[in-house]
């Protein structure tokens, strides 16, 4: 392999990472906050994308609206679901395991009712890509080639990661957010209405897989179906973060697209697919918490 | 629920039986067709609860199972003609090894990360029925030969129904019995806590493989019977959605209680077959329909049908 395919391979798959990235932080801070990993998390993205599709075809928005529609339209979706759908099945279930395998279920059946609502709109039969935000011809980087949309896609995947870390780190509701998934108790004592948290929660996490699927939309082909793809390198991605630790699923997501273009350069295209499996396996039984995480919550008695 | 399985209960699948010899002679192939479906995912489901639902194992590399033991039979088959009744115990006995190797590694894990490892090592094992072409023969498939048991060859669903159907009454009566040993309570203690079952003197490692390795069987068992009416397997059978599928019966049946689990293999095993007669367009709205399901059932009936039935029965006696 040439040196030049290899920088090559690194770009893309930074570029892709950073989309990977970004779905793995909405299912980790999902996970962190409310104990529930998302199954629809795929489905989460491919709707993002559609919604994208939907104000740039049929309302004819400019590309920020676009963005902005994308973000919007996922948040109450996913706020929705957390107040109508899991505030019932927590409010309900007895305590033990089955609480996590009802939790599980509900994410998965919101999936398939989301893969199945989108379905039904005629429109989506047919394979079609998001026309891509900035065109021109390619930016020359060194050794590199990249598209002005890959450019774009890493750019704005960077703003949202750093804004995410600031609302967290600095704004009063983020300390509010970060309170109550260490300790939701201690976080209810102290006057933070958890349950607002929750809801804000799954929809911030939504809005930012619905954006991530509007910067995959313009590289991949969009299907209904087009989420479990993507789903299961952003496990991987989170899973090498621990699924706790947030700077851990960024740098998770951009491994993750580095490995997949690289193996598909340097073994085969038919491994790409493996690729993520093997590595969740491989972190998982070697060090379950994680490459960056401390010692793994056990549960005392 | 502790001693024995008393011949009060034991009835129902003397019943199974006589169906099972007796339904063919007077109903068309196409019900025959779907109970032999049915019986498949009743096995394959009471698997996964063994797991799941009595050793409370977050588990979900059961489809791995299903088609190594579907894979194994059918190949055993069609290489070397070895007939179903030496192939399929052949087949669940190399699905239960893979799933105590699974175990091994996975025991020390619990909760989603378990989850998210066996459903990892589940698309890895798609991924092995879609590559390893010169064994399995990829994405084309493989065309199943009829089998033969005892020396009849079993080429249509008529055939094999009382094959099944004594199979799928050796797999209850054997759960009944299971459950009810030393084995059944040393994972309901597992399953209630780790820690007090440690203290108890159960070794919890031993009790999560014993589970997992059961389950695998289990599979096998439903992969094999799969060989028997069907004529075709691919790797697409063994995918997310069937570990999905069969997920849902249990949970929507009623996690932990055999009769929940059977009363989830039916409701939405027939389900499709219902709404589309029902509704023509049935198939735009199968997901919808089943996610709606699904998100319905979590929110009104956590514990699933049988749980809800119970539920309402013992707050009447109260």
């Amino acid at each position: 392999m040439s040196s030049f395919a290899l920088y090559q391979g690194l770009a893309n798959g930074i570029v892709t990472g950073c989309v990977y990235a970004l779905i793995a932080l909405s299912l980790v801070i999902i996970f962190k906050s409310t104990d529930v990993i998302n199954f629809a998390g795929g489905e989460v993205v491919m709707v993002g994308a559609y919604l994208g599709m939907a104000a740039l075809v049929y309302f004819e928005l400019n590309y920020v609206l676009v963005f902005l529609f994308g973000a919007v339209g996922m948040f109450v979706i996913g706020a929705l679901f957390d107040r109508i759908v899991l505030h019932k099945v927590l409010g309900r279930a007895t305590p033990g395991q089955s609480i996590l395998v009802a939790m599980v279920i509900a994410t998965v059946g919101l999936g398939f009712a989301m893969k199945g609502t989108v379905r039904l709109f005629h429109y989506t039969e047919e394979v079609r890509r998001l026309t891509p935000a900035f065109r021109g011809p390619p930016i020359e980087l060194g050794p590199v080639f990249l598209q002005r949309q890959d450019v774009a896609i890493v750019v704005i995947a960077v703003l949202l990661m750093l804004a995410l870390f600031l609302f967290f780190q600095f704004t009063f509701i983020g300390k509010a957010l970060r309170a109550t998934s260490q300790n939701p108790k201690a976080a209810m004592l102290v006057g933070v209405p958890v349950q607002v948290m929750r809801l804000l929660i799954w929809g911030i996490a939504c809005a930012l897989a619905g954006v991530a699927g509007i910067l995959i939309g313009g590289k991949l082909p969009m299907s209904v179906d087009m989420g479990g793809n993507v789903i299961i390198l952003s496990f991987a991605a989170a899973v090498i973060g621990g699924f706790t630790n947030l700077p851990g699923a960024v740098f998770g997501g951009i491994m993750l697209g580095i490995i997949q273009n690289l193996v598909g350069i340097t073994i085969s295209s038919q491994a790409i697919a493996v690729a993520p499996f093997v590595v969740i396996m491989l972190v998982l039984t070697i060090r379950p918490q994680g490459l960056f995480g401390g010692q793994v919550r056990i549960k005392k008695v | 629920m502790y001693g024995s399985p008393s011949l009060g209960r034991l009835l129902p699948l003397l019943a199974l039986l006589v169906v099972g010899f007796v339904l063919p002679r007077y109903v068309a192939e196409y019900y025959l067709y779907l109970g032999n479906v049915l019986m498949m995912y009743a096995v394959l489901a009471i698997g996964l609860d063994i797991l799941l639902g009595q050793a409370g194992q977050f588990a979900f590399a059961h489809t791995a199972f299903f088609g190594i033991g579907c894979y194994a039979t059918a190949l055993l088959n069609i290489r070397w003609g070895v007939p179903f009744v030496i192939g399929m115990p052949l087949g669940a006995l190399l699905a239960g090894m893979v799933a105590t190797l699974i175990a091994l590694p996975a025991t020390r894990l619990r909760d989603v990360y378990l989850g998210l490892a066996t459903y990892a090592f589940a698309e890895g094992a798609q991924w092995v029925f879609n590559s390893w072409t010169a064994v399995t023969n990829g994405a084309d498939g493989v065309r199943i030969q009829p089998s033969s048991v005892f020396g009849i060859v079993v080429r249509t669903d008529t055939q094999a129904f009382p094959v099944v159907a004594i199979i799928t009454a050796l797999v209850i009566a054997a759960t009944m019995y299971m459950m009810t040993s030393r084995l059944g309570r040393d994972m309901a203690a597992v399953r209630e806590s780790e820690h007090v079952a440690m203290a108890s003197g159960i070794d919890v490692r031993r009790v999560k493989i014993t589970a997992f390795a059961l389950s695998g069987v289990y599979a096998g068992i439903a992969g094999g019977m799969f060989t028997l009416f069907q004529s075709f397997v691919n790797p697409e059978q063994f995918g997310f959605v069937t570990i999905v599928l069969v997920l849902s019966m249990i949970v929507v049946g009623g996690l932990g209680t055999l009769p929940g689990v059977l009363i989830g293999v039916v409701i939405l095993g027939l389900l499709p077959e219902v709404l589309r007669t029902v509704m023509r367009s049935f198939q735009i709205y199968q997901e919808l329909v089943y996610g709606l399901i699904l998100i319905l059932t979590m929110m009104f009936m956590p514990r699933g049908i049988w749980g809800f039935i119970r539920g309402h029965g013992q707050r009447k006696k109260k």
